[in-house]
């Protein structure tokens, strides 16, 4: 799934009300919804342009839903992606888990797709620090080991949410003028087949 | 195709008079008499429907492919628990005559203001505000649970909780287990539970192997609606699973917790319940339309027709939970069940007011069996016109969010998008423009094009529970009008807060709710003057040149 009015297609996974609805809100219309919590119905697309030095950058990025009821479908969502913002919840040790599934996910079916690690709700520790339930140095080894950046940001007050796109529209600018774009070619018959009838790998 | 549009726009209706304009609309104008045919009834479409066609509790006289409990009617006649109620419906109906005058009073018995009316909950509180944190639900154990109006329940057949509207499920397990033990029971002697009539209570169960849905009610409403209601319930889980899956899941363990696939879905269920409650849509079959004049619905719809895309299959453009315009693939249908899913799909998120959203869904009376691929947005941030576009291809989006591009492209070219903000501002029309003093509301309904039209309710029925009042007594007409063992044509019913008439042909549906003060005759007068009105705003009310890609 690629358009031509997209540049580079970013996907946000993780487990549901980790709040990948609202950093993608707060990225596009630079707000933040308090209200009773909605989860995503499928998946969301919001194009959003960036400027990187002199050039500027469509982000096509796709917020999908955290419910497992989607999982089997999940791929068509970040098939060909070139970045993915694995989102957790830092006061939820279970979504870190969850997170850690998604970018294996990622690094057996998308070699190609950069991931970025987001820890979200960070104004939660900001009002008490015994809340956190992920420890940040722990994270930031994974990151290491399995090549991606680490961000903490917080949707409500804002903090680190455009330097986590910003850098997601750089890194696409950097690495894509080496790169050729690989996107879409082939069908990887080793990928993992879906456990219903809704197979990943048909095309 | 778009000659048959602006062949359409020539016939005018020249204001207030019924005389045909010319020879091809001379019987479609003719006066609507009791002997309509099919087709040819006000609201009727000109070129076939969009709908498939559908009778009324179609779904509990015709068993479901694949249900467990597929039996002939004969197998059902025998069976001791039908023909009990079966008496008891009987008996009630032994006092009705096609001419109901004041005969109903049971009904008036059973109408009368809740005696429990104080300890209520309304419907809006203790509703879960999220999946997640820490589901605030009820007590189960309180009496503010207990009375409820209508509770409903979802198990597997292993009598795992699956959903319970109000209260949490782990709460309930216990509940579920003797319902399944119930079911169970029963069906150990070749038999099946229906109903349970008891102190006011009906319990009524819908099995659709591996579900079985149970709901609670001590409203007015028939047995046969409350298992219409529960079988919506069904329809809902299926377009989010499609039956396929759900059979697949159980098949491979029969003691799967459906709930964790269905995380997050609550709330379209609870959202569904709600809407059955106050939307006469479910109750009709059918869909209503927005007001619009012809010209700009017509605009509409070539807009919606011209953009389309190999893999679309219906463009649906809808406003609140009307129908704005429906283009679909030549030869596809679409039922007005699954309709409905989606108005309440998309009544009962936000989250569709942002981005293009692209979501798998089932429709489960076109295919139950394969996830279609919607494409849903809002046509604009402050507007409510909901843009939606059925695709099979889910790999398609780009393709399809370009059709949503050119849609809009169209509208502002053709100009139209001013008279659709203008008609938005006013979404229902008033009672008043009939012209009928005593008339407080109606509800008419085509049968060949599936639509409906109502107008606003209005003064006295103000408050929710007024407004819920009113539609119970358009259900009880409904149920009597449409029981399976004694269908009726005609029914007045005087109440003491309202009269009430229905009158059911093989072309269409009316109920008409009139002030208490009328007579008979007055009624009956009105009912033709009434048609008279609706025939004359028909191109207004409803589609009537449906149009295909």
């Amino acid at each position: 799934m690629s358009g031509r009015r997209v540049d580079a297609k970013v996907v946000l996974l993780g487990q549901e009300g980790v709040g990948k609805s609202s950093l993608v809100e707060r990225c596009a219309h630079r707000r933040f919804r308090p209200g009773p919590y909605q989860n995503t119905i499928g998946a969301a697309f919001v194009a959003k342009v960036m400027t990187v030095g002199d050039q500027t950058v469509t982000l096509g990025i796709w917020d999908t839903a955290g419910s497992e009821r989607y999982e089997a479908m999940s791929r068509i969502y970040y098939r060909g992606a070139r970045a993915a913002i694995v989102c957790y919840d830092l006061t939820d040790s279970g979504s870190y888990q969850r997170a850690k599934f998604w970018v294996n996910e990622l690094q057996n079916c998308e070699e190609g797709c950069r991931i970025y690690l987001c820890g979200t709700k960070s104004d939660l520790l900001e009002e008490d620090r015994r809340k956190r339930g992920v420890d940040f140095h722990d994270v930031q080894d994974y990151a290491d080991e399995i090549k991606a950046d680490l961000f903490e940001t917080s949707s409500k007050t804002g903090q680190s949410v455009d330097e986590l796109f910003q850098k997601v529209a750089e890194d696409y600018v950097n690495f894509s003028a080496f790169q050729v774009m690989t996107e879409d070619k082939a069908v990887n018959l080793d990928q993992r087949n879906s456990p219903y009838f809704y197979s990943c790998c048909h095309h | 195709m778009a000659a048959d549009v602006h062949k359409k726009k020539s016939w005018e209706v020249p204001n207030g008079s019924l005389a045909p304009g010319d020879g091809q609309h001379a019987e479609r104008s003719e006066s609507p008499t009791p002997g309509l045919a099919q087709g040819t009834e006000p609201g009727a479409g000109q070129e076939g429907a969009m709908f498939v066609h559908t009778r009324s509790y179609e779904d509990l006289t015709s068993p479901e492919d694949g249900a467990a409990v597929a039996r002939s009617p004969e197998e059902r006649r025998g069976e001791p628990a039908e023909q009990s109620s079966m008496e008891q419906i009987s008996k009630d109906f032994s006092e009705l005559s096609t001419q109901l005058t004041g005969i109903a009073l049971d009904l008036e018995e059973e109408m009368r203001p809740g005696k429990e009316g104080k300890l209520e909950p309304s419907p809006q509180t203790n509703r879960r505000d999220s999946v997640l944190s820490g589901k605030e639900e009820e007590d189960v154990t309180m009496d503010a649970w207990r009375m409820h109006r209508k509770h409903v329940f979802v198990l597997s057949e292993a009598g795992k909780p699956v959903y319970s509207r109000y209260g949490s499920e782990e709460a309930l397990s216990s509940t579920m287990g003797v319902m399944m033990a119930l079911v169970s029971f029963l069906e150990a002697e070749k038999n099946a539970i229906r109903s349970i009539h008891a102190d006011g209570y009906k319990v009524v169960f819908v099995r659709r192997s591996p579900l079985v849905l149970v709901a609670v009610a001590r409203t007015q409403q028939s047995e046969q609606e409350i298992a219409h209601e529960l079988l919506y319930i069904y329809y809902q889980i299926l377009s989010l699973l499609t039956w396929t899956q759900l059979n697949h899941i159980f098949q491979q363990k029969q003691n799967y917790d459906l709930r964790r696939l269905l995380a997050g879905s609550e709330r379209i269920t609870d959202n569904l319940l709600d809407l059955m409650a106050h939307d006469p849509s479910f109750l009709m079959g059918a869909v209503r339309c927005l007001p619009l004049a012809a010209s700009v619905r017509d605009a509409v719809s070539s807009s919606l027709q011209q953009a389309k895309a190999k893999s679309l299959v219906f463009s649906i453009l809808l406003s609140g939970n009307q129908l704005v315009s429906l283009v679909r693939k030549k030869d596809q249908f679409l039922h007005p069940i699954d309709l409905h899913l989606l108005f309440n799909l998309i009544s009962s998120s936000s989250s569709f007011r942002e981005g293009e959203a692209w979501t798998p869904i089932c429709l489960p009376k076109f295919n139950s069996s394969g996830f279609f691929h919607a494409h849903i947005s809002y046509l604009e941030q402050e507007m409510d016109l909901c843009l939606l576009l059925v695709s099979t291809d889910r790999e398609d989006f780009f393709t399809v969010s370009d059709c949503k591009r050119r849609f809009q492209e169209r509208l502002r070219r053709r100009g139209v998008h001013h008279a659709l903000q203008e008609a938005l501002r006013t979404p229902f029309y008033s009672v008043a423009q009939v012209g009928i003093p005593d008339l407080r509301h109606f509800i008419y309904k085509s049968k060949s094009s599936g639509l409906f039209t109502s107008p606003e309710i209005e003064a006295p029925y103000v408050q929710e529970e007024e407004k819920e009042r009113l539609l119970g007594l358009y259900q009880y007409l409904h149920s009597r009008a449409h029981n399976s063992s004694r269908p009726l044509k005609n029914i007045y019913f005087t109440g003491p807060r309202e009269n009430l008439l229905a009158w059911v042909t093989n072309a269409f549906e009316l109920y008409v709710c009139y002030s208490p003060l009328g007579t008979k005759a007055g009624a009956i007068n009105a009912v033709n003057k009434l048609m008279k009105w609706i025939r004359k705003e028909e191109d207004r009310l409803f589609i009537l040149t449906p149009q295909t890609y």
